[in-house]
Protein backbone atom coordinates (compact mmCIF):
# COMPACT_ATOMS: atom_id res chain seq x y z
CA UNK A 1 0.00 0.00 0.00
CA UNK A 2 1.18 3.53 -0.71
CA UNK A 3 2.41 5.86 2.02
CA UNK A 4 1.25 9.45 2.10
CA UNK A 5 3.72 12.28 2.64
CA UNK A 6 2.08 15.68 2.36
CA UNK A 7 0.10 15.70 -0.85
CA UNK A 8 2.38 13.19 -2.53
CA UNK A 9 1.73 9.48 -2.55
CA UNK A 10 4.92 7.46 -2.27
CA UNK A 11 4.76 3.96 -3.63
CA UNK A 12 7.15 1.23 -2.61
CA UNK A 13 9.94 0.37 -5.06
CA UNK A 14 8.66 -1.54 -8.06
CA UNK A 15 10.13 -3.89 -10.62
CA UNK A 16 9.93 -2.44 -14.13
CA UNK A 17 10.59 -4.10 -17.46
CA UNK A 18 10.87 -2.31 -20.79
CA UNK A 19 10.11 -3.66 -24.26
CA UNK A 20 11.98 -1.58 -26.85
CA UNK A 21 10.99 -1.90 -30.53
CA UNK A 22 12.80 1.00 -32.10
CA UNK A 23 16.32 1.34 -33.50
CA UNK A 24 18.58 4.20 -32.41
CA UNK A 25 18.55 7.17 -34.80
CA UNK A 26 15.27 6.00 -36.39
CA UNK A 27 12.67 7.05 -33.85
CA UNK A 28 12.74 9.03 -30.60
CA UNK A 29 11.25 6.02 -28.87
CA UNK A 30 14.69 4.37 -28.53
CA UNK A 31 16.07 7.32 -26.57
CA UNK A 32 12.80 7.71 -24.64
CA UNK A 33 13.34 4.17 -23.36
CA UNK A 34 16.84 5.01 -22.12
CA UNK A 35 15.60 8.23 -20.52
CA UNK A 36 12.80 6.34 -18.78
CA UNK A 37 15.16 3.58 -17.60
CA UNK A 38 17.56 6.13 -16.08
CA UNK A 39 14.70 7.85 -14.26
CA UNK A 40 13.27 4.57 -12.97
CA UNK A 41 16.65 3.80 -11.37
CA UNK A 42 17.10 7.35 -10.05
CA UNK A 43 13.71 7.05 -8.35
CA UNK A 44 14.85 3.97 -6.48
CA UNK A 45 12.96 1.39 -8.48
CA UNK A 46 14.39 -1.75 -10.01
CA UNK A 47 14.67 -2.74 -13.66
CA UNK A 48 14.02 -6.44 -14.03
CA UNK A 49 14.82 -6.57 -17.73
CA UNK A 50 15.08 -4.51 -20.90
CA UNK A 51 13.92 -6.62 -23.82
CA UNK A 52 14.94 -5.34 -27.25
CA UNK A 53 12.58 -6.59 -29.93
CA UNK A 54 11.80 -5.84 -33.59
CA UNK A 55 14.10 -3.03 -34.87
CA UNK A 56 15.02 -2.41 -31.23
CA UNK A 57 17.67 -5.15 -31.55
CA UNK A 58 19.84 -2.50 -33.27
CA UNK A 59 20.41 -0.94 -29.85
CA UNK A 60 22.87 -3.80 -29.32
CA UNK A 61 24.70 -3.36 -32.62
CA UNK A 62 28.32 -2.54 -31.79
CA UNK A 63 29.15 -1.50 -35.35
CA UNK A 64 26.90 1.56 -35.34
CA UNK A 65 29.05 4.70 -35.38
CA UNK A 66 26.96 7.82 -34.80
CA UNK A 67 28.57 11.29 -35.20
CA UNK A 68 30.35 12.45 -32.02
CA UNK A 69 27.82 15.21 -31.28
CA UNK A 70 24.91 12.74 -31.32
CA UNK A 71 23.78 10.41 -28.58
CA UNK A 72 25.29 6.90 -28.70
CA UNK A 73 22.47 4.82 -27.28
CA UNK A 74 24.41 1.55 -27.41
CA UNK A 75 27.21 3.05 -25.32
CA UNK A 76 24.71 4.66 -22.93
CA UNK A 77 22.94 1.35 -22.35
CA UNK A 78 26.29 -0.32 -21.75
CA UNK A 79 27.23 2.21 -19.08
CA UNK A 80 23.82 2.07 -17.40
CA UNK A 81 23.83 -1.71 -17.64
CA UNK A 82 27.21 -1.93 -15.97
CA UNK A 83 26.33 0.53 -13.21
CA UNK A 84 23.13 -1.28 -12.30
CA UNK A 85 23.78 -4.86 -13.47
CA UNK A 86 20.92 -4.61 -15.95
CA UNK A 87 19.62 -7.57 -17.89
CA UNK A 88 19.81 -6.19 -21.46
CA UNK A 89 18.32 -8.89 -23.65
CA UNK A 90 18.25 -8.82 -27.44
CA UNK A 91 15.63 -11.10 -28.99
CA UNK A 92 17.64 -13.71 -30.88
CA UNK A 93 15.02 -14.35 -33.60
CA UNK A 94 14.56 -10.64 -34.34
CA UNK A 95 18.35 -10.12 -34.21
CA UNK A 96 19.16 -12.93 -36.66
CA UNK A 97 16.81 -11.42 -39.22
CA UNK A 98 18.41 -8.00 -38.81
CA UNK A 99 22.05 -9.03 -38.57
CA UNK A 100 22.89 -8.59 -34.90
CA UNK A 101 24.97 -11.65 -34.01
CA UNK A 102 27.33 -12.76 -31.31
CA UNK A 103 30.44 -14.80 -32.11
CA UNK A 104 28.68 -18.12 -31.66
CA UNK A 105 25.73 -17.18 -33.88
CA UNK A 106 27.98 -15.69 -36.56
CA UNK A 107 29.92 -18.97 -36.74
CA UNK A 108 26.83 -21.15 -36.61
CA UNK A 109 25.04 -19.16 -39.34
CA UNK A 110 28.27 -18.72 -41.35
CA UNK A 111 28.15 -14.94 -41.39
CA UNK A 112 31.26 -12.76 -41.80
CA UNK A 113 31.09 -10.81 -38.54
CA UNK A 114 29.86 -10.79 -34.99
CA UNK A 115 28.62 -7.38 -33.87
CA UNK A 116 26.72 -7.83 -30.60
CA UNK A 117 27.83 -5.11 -28.20
CA UNK A 118 29.31 -6.11 -24.83
CA UNK A 119 26.80 -5.97 -22.02
CA UNK A 120 23.93 -7.27 -24.15
CA UNK A 121 22.94 -10.89 -24.49
CA UNK A 122 20.98 -12.79 -27.12
CA UNK A 123 18.05 -14.83 -25.82
CA UNK A 124 14.67 -16.10 -26.91
CA UNK A 125 11.21 -14.59 -26.69
CA UNK A 126 10.70 -16.57 -23.50
CA UNK A 127 12.63 -13.78 -21.77
CA UNK A 128 9.84 -11.35 -22.68
CA UNK A 129 7.25 -13.76 -21.32
CA UNK A 130 9.33 -14.13 -18.16
CA UNK A 131 9.58 -10.35 -17.81
CA UNK A 132 5.79 -10.02 -18.07
CA UNK A 133 5.37 -12.65 -15.37
CA UNK A 134 7.96 -11.21 -12.98
CA UNK A 135 7.63 -7.43 -13.27
CA UNK A 136 5.21 -5.09 -11.55
CA UNK A 137 5.06 -2.94 -14.67
CA UNK A 138 5.96 -3.50 -18.30
CA UNK A 139 6.20 -0.48 -20.60
CA UNK A 140 6.30 -0.79 -24.38
CA UNK A 141 8.50 1.68 -26.26
CA UNK A 142 7.12 1.21 -29.76
CA UNK A 143 8.44 1.96 -33.20
CA UNK B 1 -6.96 2.23 -13.97
CA UNK B 2 -5.13 2.35 -17.25
CA UNK B 3 -2.40 4.83 -18.20
CA UNK B 4 -2.61 5.39 -21.96
CA UNK B 5 0.62 6.68 -23.51
CA UNK B 6 0.19 8.28 -26.94
CA UNK B 7 3.40 8.99 -28.87
CA UNK B 8 2.22 9.83 -32.38
CA UNK B 9 0.75 12.94 -33.98
CA UNK B 10 -3.06 12.85 -34.25
CA UNK B 11 -2.71 14.31 -37.76
CA UNK B 12 -0.94 11.26 -39.20
CA UNK B 13 -1.76 8.35 -36.92
CA UNK B 14 -4.87 6.66 -35.58
CA UNK B 15 -3.13 6.31 -32.18
CA UNK B 16 -5.13 9.05 -30.43
CA UNK B 17 -8.45 8.11 -32.03
CA UNK B 18 -8.10 4.45 -31.10
CA UNK B 19 -6.85 5.31 -27.63
CA UNK B 20 -9.88 7.50 -27.00
CA UNK B 21 -12.09 4.66 -28.25
CA UNK B 22 -10.59 2.41 -25.59
CA UNK B 23 -10.68 4.95 -22.76
CA UNK B 24 -12.47 3.87 -19.60
CA UNK B 25 -13.62 6.27 -16.91
CA UNK B 26 -10.81 6.87 -14.42
CA UNK B 27 -8.11 6.24 -17.02
CA UNK B 28 -5.32 8.76 -17.56
CA UNK B 29 -3.70 10.01 -20.77
CA UNK B 30 -0.01 10.80 -21.16
CA UNK B 31 1.30 12.55 -24.27
CA UNK B 32 4.92 11.92 -25.23
CA UNK B 33 7.12 12.43 -28.33
CA UNK B 34 4.96 13.39 -31.37
CA UNK B 35 1.94 12.71 -29.18
CA UNK B 36 2.55 16.16 -27.72
CA UNK B 37 1.01 17.61 -30.92
CA UNK B 38 -2.29 16.35 -29.49
CA UNK B 39 -2.16 19.56 -27.40
CA UNK B 40 -3.44 21.51 -30.42
CA UNK B 41 -5.99 18.91 -31.51
CA UNK B 42 -9.74 19.36 -30.87
CA UNK B 43 -10.17 15.68 -29.93
CA UNK B 44 -8.67 16.50 -26.54
CA UNK B 45 -11.96 18.21 -25.67
CA UNK B 46 -13.76 14.85 -25.72
CA UNK B 47 -11.88 13.84 -22.56
CA UNK B 48 -13.93 16.02 -20.26
CA UNK B 49 -13.00 14.67 -16.86
CA UNK B 50 -9.90 12.57 -17.49
CA UNK B 51 -6.44 13.35 -16.14
CA UNK B 52 -4.21 14.47 -19.01
CA UNK B 53 -0.44 14.69 -18.72
CA UNK B 54 2.21 15.78 -21.17
CA UNK B 55 5.99 15.32 -21.03
CA UNK B 56 7.35 18.83 -20.76
CA UNK B 57 10.69 18.08 -22.43
CA UNK B 58 9.01 16.47 -25.44
CA UNK B 59 6.59 19.38 -25.83
CA UNK B 60 9.34 21.99 -25.41
CA UNK B 61 11.52 20.21 -27.99
CA UNK B 62 8.72 20.80 -30.48
CA UNK B 63 8.03 24.42 -29.60
CA UNK B 64 4.79 23.53 -27.84
CA UNK B 65 5.60 24.92 -24.38
CA UNK B 66 3.71 28.22 -24.77
CA UNK B 67 0.63 26.43 -26.03
CA UNK B 68 0.89 24.01 -23.13
CA UNK B 69 1.08 26.87 -20.62
CA UNK B 70 -2.36 28.07 -21.73
CA UNK B 71 -4.01 24.72 -21.13
CA UNK B 72 -5.44 24.28 -17.64
CA UNK B 73 -6.57 20.77 -18.34
CA UNK B 74 -3.14 19.42 -19.14
CA UNK B 75 -0.47 18.88 -16.48
CA UNK B 76 3.06 19.28 -17.80
CA UNK B 77 5.34 16.76 -16.12
CA UNK B 78 9.02 15.84 -15.84
CA UNK B 79 10.51 12.38 -16.22
CA UNK B 80 10.32 11.59 -12.49
CA UNK B 81 6.59 12.20 -12.53
CA UNK B 82 6.34 10.01 -15.65
CA UNK B 83 7.81 7.10 -13.69
CA UNK B 84 5.56 7.89 -10.75
CA UNK B 85 2.48 7.82 -13.01
CA UNK B 86 3.54 4.38 -14.17
CA UNK B 87 3.66 3.17 -10.57
CA UNK B 88 0.20 4.61 -9.88
CA UNK B 89 -1.52 3.06 -12.90
CA UNK B 90 -2.01 -0.45 -14.14
CA UNK B 91 -2.03 -1.52 -16.91
CA UNK B 92 0.09 0.79 -19.05
CA UNK B 93 -0.86 0.84 -22.73
CA UNK B 94 1.37 2.37 -25.41
CA UNK B 95 -0.27 3.73 -28.56
CA UNK B 96 2.64 4.25 -30.92
CA UNK B 97 1.16 3.78 -34.39
CA UNK C 1 -1.65 -20.40 -12.23
CA UNK C 2 -0.12 -17.37 -13.86
CA UNK C 3 -1.82 -14.01 -14.26
CA UNK C 4 -3.16 -13.30 -17.71
CA UNK C 5 -1.76 -10.54 -19.87
CA UNK C 6 -3.22 -8.92 -22.97
CA UNK C 7 -1.64 -8.57 -26.40
CA UNK C 8 -3.12 -5.54 -28.11
CA UNK C 9 -2.77 -6.14 -31.87
CA UNK C 10 -3.24 -2.95 -33.93
CA UNK C 11 -1.05 -3.58 -36.96
CA UNK C 12 -2.22 -4.88 -40.34
CA UNK C 13 -0.29 -7.89 -41.66
CA UNK C 14 2.53 -7.78 -44.29
CA UNK C 15 3.00 -4.00 -44.54
CA UNK C 16 4.92 -3.92 -41.26
CA UNK C 17 6.78 -6.71 -39.44
CA UNK C 18 5.20 -5.74 -36.13
CA UNK C 19 2.04 -7.76 -36.81
CA UNK C 20 4.06 -10.96 -37.27
CA UNK C 21 6.49 -10.28 -34.44
CA UNK C 22 3.54 -9.62 -32.14
CA UNK C 23 1.93 -12.95 -32.90
CA UNK C 24 5.32 -14.67 -32.49
CA UNK C 25 5.62 -13.18 -29.01
CA UNK C 26 2.13 -14.45 -28.19
CA UNK C 27 3.02 -17.93 -29.46
CA UNK C 28 6.15 -17.95 -27.32
CA UNK C 29 4.16 -17.01 -24.23
CA UNK C 30 1.51 -19.64 -24.96
CA UNK C 31 4.20 -22.28 -25.50
CA UNK C 32 5.50 -21.45 -21.99
CA UNK C 33 1.99 -21.90 -20.56
CA UNK C 34 1.74 -18.19 -19.78
CA UNK C 35 -1.87 -17.17 -20.22
CA UNK C 36 -2.33 -14.41 -22.77
CA UNK C 37 -5.43 -13.00 -24.43
CA UNK C 38 -5.50 -11.15 -27.74
CA UNK C 39 -7.46 -8.04 -28.62
CA UNK C 40 -7.51 -7.07 -32.29
CA UNK C 41 -8.21 -3.39 -32.70
CA UNK C 42 -7.91 -0.86 -35.53
CA UNK C 43 -6.00 -2.21 -38.53
CA UNK C 44 -5.08 -5.24 -36.41
CA UNK C 45 -8.43 -6.79 -37.34
CA UNK C 46 -7.06 -7.23 -40.89
CA UNK C 47 -4.81 -9.99 -39.47
CA UNK C 48 -7.89 -12.17 -39.09
CA UNK C 49 -9.35 -11.63 -42.55
CA UNK C 50 -9.69 -14.84 -44.56
CA UNK C 51 -8.29 -15.64 -48.03
CA UNK C 52 -4.82 -14.21 -47.33
CA UNK C 53 -2.35 -15.44 -49.97
CA UNK C 54 0.94 -13.56 -49.50
CA UNK C 55 3.19 -16.02 -51.41
CA UNK C 56 3.57 -13.65 -54.38
CA UNK C 57 4.90 -10.86 -52.17
CA UNK C 58 7.46 -13.24 -50.66
CA UNK C 59 5.86 -13.55 -47.26
CA UNK C 60 4.46 -16.35 -45.14
CA UNK C 61 0.80 -16.35 -44.18
CA UNK C 62 0.28 -14.66 -40.83
CA UNK C 63 -3.18 -16.15 -40.62
CA UNK C 64 -1.50 -19.55 -40.44
CA UNK C 65 0.25 -18.43 -37.24
CA UNK C 66 -3.10 -17.33 -35.84
CA UNK C 67 -4.54 -20.73 -36.74
CA UNK C 68 -1.81 -22.33 -34.61
CA UNK C 69 -2.84 -20.46 -31.48
CA UNK C 70 -5.70 -22.81 -30.49
CA UNK C 71 -3.15 -25.67 -30.36
CA UNK C 72 -1.35 -23.70 -27.65
CA UNK C 73 -4.50 -23.18 -25.61
CA UNK C 74 -5.59 -19.79 -26.96
CA UNK C 75 -9.16 -20.53 -27.89
CA UNK C 76 -10.70 -17.09 -28.01
CA UNK C 77 -9.88 -13.83 -29.77
CA UNK C 78 -11.31 -10.50 -28.71
CA UNK C 79 -12.09 -8.19 -31.63
CA UNK C 80 -13.11 -4.54 -31.42
CA UNK C 81 -16.64 -4.30 -32.79
CA UNK C 82 -16.23 -0.70 -33.92
CA UNK C 83 -13.02 -1.48 -35.82
CA UNK C 84 -14.84 -4.23 -37.74
CA UNK C 85 -17.77 -1.95 -38.56
CA UNK C 86 -15.48 0.87 -39.74
CA UNK C 87 -13.78 -1.54 -42.13
CA UNK C 88 -17.01 -3.23 -43.22
CA UNK C 89 -15.74 -6.64 -42.13
CA UNK C 90 -18.27 -9.28 -41.17
CA UNK C 91 -17.78 -11.94 -38.50
CA UNK C 92 -17.90 -14.66 -41.17
CA UNK C 93 -14.78 -13.17 -42.78
CA UNK C 94 -12.62 -13.47 -39.65
CA UNK C 95 -13.32 -16.94 -38.31
CA UNK C 96 -10.37 -19.08 -37.22
CA UNK C 97 -10.92 -22.81 -36.73
CA UNK C 98 -10.68 -23.84 -33.08
CA UNK C 99 -11.03 -20.30 -31.75
CA UNK C 100 -14.06 -18.31 -30.78
CA UNK C 101 -14.21 -14.74 -32.04
CA UNK C 102 -15.70 -12.46 -29.42
CA UNK C 103 -16.62 -8.95 -30.46
CA UNK C 104 -16.06 -6.29 -27.80
CA UNK C 105 -17.92 -3.00 -27.49
CA UNK C 106 -16.28 -1.69 -24.33
CA UNK C 107 -12.60 -2.19 -25.14
CA UNK C 108 -11.65 0.21 -22.33
CA UNK C 109 -13.05 -2.03 -19.61
CA UNK C 110 -11.52 -5.12 -21.19
CA UNK C 111 -8.06 -3.51 -21.32
CA UNK C 112 -8.37 -2.26 -17.73
CA UNK C 113 -8.96 -5.81 -16.50
CA UNK C 114 -5.37 -6.93 -17.28
CA UNK C 115 -2.28 -6.10 -15.21
CA UNK C 116 -0.04 -6.03 -18.28
CA UNK C 117 -0.73 -5.03 -21.87
CA UNK C 118 1.81 -5.60 -24.64
CA UNK C 119 1.18 -3.42 -27.70
CA UNK C 120 1.96 -4.69 -31.20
Amino acid sequence: MPRRAGHFTIWPPMKFSLAVYSAPHSAQSASSALRFAKTVLQQGHEIYRVFFYCDGVQNGNATAAPPQDEIDLTAEWQVLGQQHQLDLVICIAAAQRRGVLNQREAERLERPAANLADGFELAGLGQLTDAVANSDRLITFGS
Amino acid sequence: MTLHIVSKSPYTSSALKECLGAFASGDALLLIEDGTYVLRHPALETLQSAEIYCLEADAAARGQQQLAATMDRVEMINDARWVQLCTEHQPIVSWFR
Amino acid sequence: MSIKSLALCRTAPYGNALAREGIEAVLAAAAMDQAVDLLFLGDGVFQLLDHQSPADIGQKSLRRNLQALPMFGIEQFFVCEKSLAEREITLEQIQVAGAETKTVKDTGSLIASYPTVLSF
